[in-house]
Parts: structure tokens; C-alpha cells; sequence
């Protein structure tokens, strides 16, 4: 067996468990065989651990062992492909989403979309949020072509449960578990968007208005402030609608949200 | 050679806060590498705040320099850029492997003793020592699992390596107990084989003695056993820069202090004896 054959098969093992093939008890030297379930055990539990760190409130939410199971069936399906085993779970919401029976499973899936952007911002690059002063020298007839990007930070999510008010309750539980839903029907208050972003160490979030949501949403696809004014204009009017395009852009970049492109 | 730092700990999180106010009695710190492979925010904050009061060193997990998959030319680039941006005293990581084929299973893994190994890892150090501009440090790791192929000691091994690549050494003590328990091999023969001027850092961590296996955990204080070996240590290897480790169960700040105080305490008295 060479060394590529070698791990090829050690990585087979670990990452499907079960009994030890023939090819691989040959290749160890007694009496070690049976200690590949050291590294088989330990495979499943620092990717559940470093799950609990990257999803704190749902691991509370879910509980000490419905979390290992959940966290079993995601790393069951997702081997990691990353240095940084703080970069592993990126796909844990949408497992959660493919598999949801239910409200709580529908709010766990969105929970832990909102706790990886939560994470995301934490240690993302700082960027170079542009402040609301540096467009005091742009010129009148400049401005509907000024065109934004997001800064690294910066997070957009909607929510349709009670997804982040059941963070809040395991953020403030801290290591006690947070109380069941009471009501299923209190776990759909209906579609809420979310604001992410870091102003200095820690992440802070927000809710929008949804037209104030759209039209940021609008700006990071790429269109330029005119365009977000002109589909301002139907409702409001062509004054109105760039008094209140302007208005919000003001709050974003005191928000240090957006770099100028 | 590198000049010794003295007695260090493993910076982590929830010590942050309690090393930049109460400046303790710690000489440096060893920084998990992956974890400030970021862009920003709290991790390179707290380490460049460190960094502005300590020596620091670089301690990799992810390298998997025994992998037989290419090198990932996009990780190291970030561990280069890191480097630049800490300067730390040196750049170490595991002689293992991690994953093959674009999986990473987060575990130290062992290779097996072989020429063949040698010959795979002697060209991949060399290149590595090239991108980091620096000789890598490669720390022996705890196994479990030993291969029927190898032909050589892990010793053995290790010194082939130094002498093949100018590669240098990090010395965990605690791994080299926890290995020689599992595959039955005299540990001071083990720290007896090892070229002397090639060693430039200890690791000292405390392990889970199950009678049959000893697991690595990192999740208490130095054993005994661990603490007599690394005497054994001290007389052949001299001064060292030392390292203690604690990656589970973590405890106030006070109390790794307070246990690498027994560090310096063992260092002085074996070293005074032998003087």
C-alpha cells in the first residue's frame, strides 16, 4: 500500500466509520488496530464541538443531545474541506431548511442562517466604510451615478419565525436552556429584514422597513443612487423619493455599511 | 539557533481580556495560526494587542505537511501574510497529515516511518521553507495507531528529517509520553535519539490515562510522568523555550500562570543540577 493508498484509506474510515476494512487492520501494527476508533470518535466530536461554538444559540435551543444528532446527520452529509475548522457549518441553515418539519425546525434553519452572518461579521476584514462627509465634495449632477458595495461585515437576512427573538432568549439564558415555544403560530410574526454589521468589535444587528431593506438591497446588486431614486419616484414623487433615497443612504454610511466604488 | 523565550502559554480566547489587564508573568505566547486566518474584528485586535506586550510564535494545525495532496498554495500565502503582519519569533506545525483529496478531518494524523514518507516530505518542507522565508518547526504528535510498513523509529524519523531539510524541532513531551505508553517504547529513548541542536521548542499538556490507551486531551494539568520526562529533557536539551498547553476545561488565566510557574521551577532546579 503506498502513502497515498494508505491515507486514502484512513480518510475513508474516519469519515465513514463503521468496521475497520480488511485493507486497513493489515497495514497497522498490533495492538493497535483497534484505536482507529480514537480518531473515528474524534472526527464527530470536534466538528460537533466546532459547530456549538459557530451555532451557540441553536445548540442551546436544540439541547444537549437532539443537537448532537442534528449536528451528526449535517456532518454525516458535509466532510469539511477547510483549514479553519471555524469556517465549517457555512451549510448547516440549508440542511436545516431541506429537512424542516414544522415551525421549530423552519425557525432553527433560519437561527442558524442568522447566527453564521452573526459569525461572518465577527471576524470579517474592516473594509473602508466610506463617511457620509467624503460625498460633501461630490458634485450635484455626479450623484446619481455614485455606486456602493457592502462592507465585509455587512450582512442582509430576512426572517419569516421567531428566529431572533429565541436567540435573544438563549443570548440572555446564557447556559440555561431557553423555554419551548408556547405557541407555534408566535413562531411566524411574519417576514422581517435584518441589518448585520461591525461597528468596532462586536456584531450589532438591526431590523429595516422593507422598502428601506429593498432599496438597500438594490444599491449592493450594484445599481447606481439614481436608479434607487427613480424607483422612489412612483410612490413618493421625484423630490420625495430622493429626499428619502438620500436620507437612508445617510444612515447606512453613518452606519459605516458601505464602501463607495 | 534561536535564542530561548522562556516559559509561554497558548493564548485563547477567554484569556484575552485578563492578558492585556493584568500583564502576567508570561514570557510569550503560542497562537493557534487558523484562528486569526481572518480578515479582521476580535481575533487579530486581541492579537496585535499581544503581540504589542509579548514575543509570539505561530503554531499551525492545518498545514498537513505528510498529506500526498498538493500543498494549498492559498493557505500558506495567508500564514505568510499573518507572519508578516506579527512577526513572530518562528512558524510551527505538525508532522502529520490532515485530510487528503480536499477534505480536512481536523486530526493530527500520523504517518507511517518509511522512506517513502521521507522522500514525500523532504521536497514539501523544503518548498514550505521557501513561501514562509523561515525553517518550519514540526512538532512530533500523540498517535494511537502505529503502521505495520515503517521501518524506522519515529526518532529515527525525526532526525532524518532535520538532517534532510534543516527543518527544526518542537518537542512535545507530553505527546512523546502519550505515544510511547500506546506503542510501548521507552520515552527517554525516544528524547535520547533526537538531534539536540535540531530542538527549539517543548510542549507540555496534560493527557486522559485510560490503562490500556492514553488519549492527548489538553484538558487538564501536566501529569506526573509528563513532568519527570521533561527533566529528562531539560538535561539533554539544555534551556528550551517552553510551552504550556490547554485547549479544554480552560481555567482562569491565574491558574496556567501558577502551573508554568512549576515549569520555571523544574527548568531551574534540573538545569542548576546539571550545571
Amino acid at each position: 500500500m503506498t502513502l497515498a493508498e494508505l491515507e486514502r484509506a484512513v480518510q475513508r474510515h474516519i469519515l465513514g466509520g463503521g468496521p475497520l476494512p480488511e485493507s486497513l487492520a493489515a497495514a497497522v501494527a498490533p495492538p493497535a488496530a483497534e484505536r482507529w476508533s480514537v480518531y473515528v470518535e474524534a472526527y464527530r466530536l470536534r466538528l460537533t464541538e466546532a459547530l456549538a461554538a459557530q451555532y451557540p444559540a441553536l445548540a442551546a435551543r436544540a439541547g444537549g443531545s437532539a443537537f448532537a444528532a442534528l449536528a451528526g446527520a449535517f456532518i454525516a452529509e458535509t466532510p469539511s474541506v477547510h483549514r479553519s475548522i471555524r469556517d465549517y457549518g457555512r451549510e448547516l441553515a440549508a440542511h436545516l431548511a431541506a429537512g424542516a418539519r414544522g415551525a421549530e425546525d423552519e425557525m432553527r434553519a433560519e437561527l442558524a442562517a442568522f447566527e453564521w452572518r452573526l459569525a461572518a461579521a465577527f471576524d470579517a476584514a474592516p473594509g473602508r466604510p466610506t463617511a457620509p462627509a467624503e460625498l460633501a465634495a461630490v458634485a450635484p449632477e455626479a450623484w446619481p451615478g455614485l455606486c456602493f458595495r457592502a462592507v465585509p461585515a455587512l450582512g442582509r437576512l430576512a426572517t419569516e419565525t421567531n428566529a431572533v427573538a429565541v436567540w435573544r432568549a438563549a443570548k440572555a439564558a446564557g447556559d440555561a436552556a431557553p423555554e419551548p415555544l408556547a405557541d407555534p403560530v408566535a413562531a411566524r410574526p411574519g417576514r422581517v429584514e435584518w441589518l448585520i454589521l461591525r461597528p468596532a468589535l462586536d456584531a450589532e444587528f438591526r431590523s429595516l422597513p422593507p422598502d428601506e431593506a429593498a432599496a438597500l438591497d438594490r444599491l449592493l446588486a450594484g445599481e447606481p443612487f439614481g436608479a434607487l431614486c427613480e424607483a422612489l419616484a412612483g410612490p413618493r414623487g421625484e423630490a420625495g423619493a430622493a429626499a428619502t433615497a438620500a436620507g437612508w443612504l445617510k444612515g447606512w454610511l453613518l452606519a459605516g455599511a458601505l464602501e463607495r466604488v | 539557533m534561536h535564542r530561548p523565550l522562556g516559559f509561554g502559554l497558548g493564548l485563547r480566547p477567554p484569556h484575552y481580556g485578563a492578558v492585556l489587564e493584568t500583564r502576567p508573568a508570561v514570557d510569550w505566547f503560542e497562537v493557534i495560526t487558523e484562528n486569526y486566518l481572518v480578515g479582521g474584528g476580535r481575533p487579530l485586535h486581541f492579537l496585535d494587542e499581544v503581540r504589542a506586550r509579548y514575543p509570539v510564535v505561530m503554531h499551525g494545525v492545518s498545514l498537513s505537511i505528510g498529506s500526498t495532496a498538493p500543498l494549498d498554495l492559498d493557505y500558506l500565502g495567508r500564514v505568510r501574510e499573518l507572519a508578516a503582519r506579527c512577526q513572530p519569533e518562528w512558524v510551527s506545525d505538525h508532522l502529520c497529515w490532515t485530510g487528503t483529496d480536499g477534505r480536512n478531518l481536523h486530526d493530527l494524523l500520523p504517518l507511517p516511518y518509511t522512506e517513502e514518507a521521507l522522500a514525500h516530505l523532504v521536497p514539501r518542507i523544503g518548498r514550505v521553507q521557501e513561501l514562509l522565508g523561515r525553517p518550519l518547526v514540526l512538532e512530533n504528535v500523540s498517535s494511537y495507531v502505529s503502521y505495520s510498513s515503517s521501518a524506522m523509529s519515529e526518532w529515527e524519523f525525526l532526525s532524518a528529517l532535520v538532517a534532510r531539510t534543516g527543518c527544526r524541532l518542537l518537542l512535545d513531551v507530553n505527546n512523546v509520553y502519550v505515544s510511547s505508553r500506546n506503542h510501548g517504547f521507552d520515552p527517554r529513548e525516544f528524547l535520547d535519539g533526537v538531534p539536540v541542536a535540531a530542538v527549539q521548542q517543548f510542549h507540555l499538556a496534560g493527557h486522559l490515562d485510560l490503562g490500556t490507551q492514553v488519549i492527548d486531551t489538553h484538558d487538564a494539568p501536566v501529569r506526573e510522568e509528563v513532568w519527570d520526562l521533561y527533566a529528562h529533557a531539560l538535561r539533554r536539551f539544555g534551556a528550551v523555550s517552553t510551552l504550556l498547553e490547554r485547549d479544554d476545561n480552560i481555567p482562569p488565566l491565574e491558574e496556567l500562570v501558577a502551573e508554568l510557574g512549576r515549569a520555571r521551577a523544574v527548568a531551574r532546579r534540573t538545569l542548576s543540577e546539571a550545571a
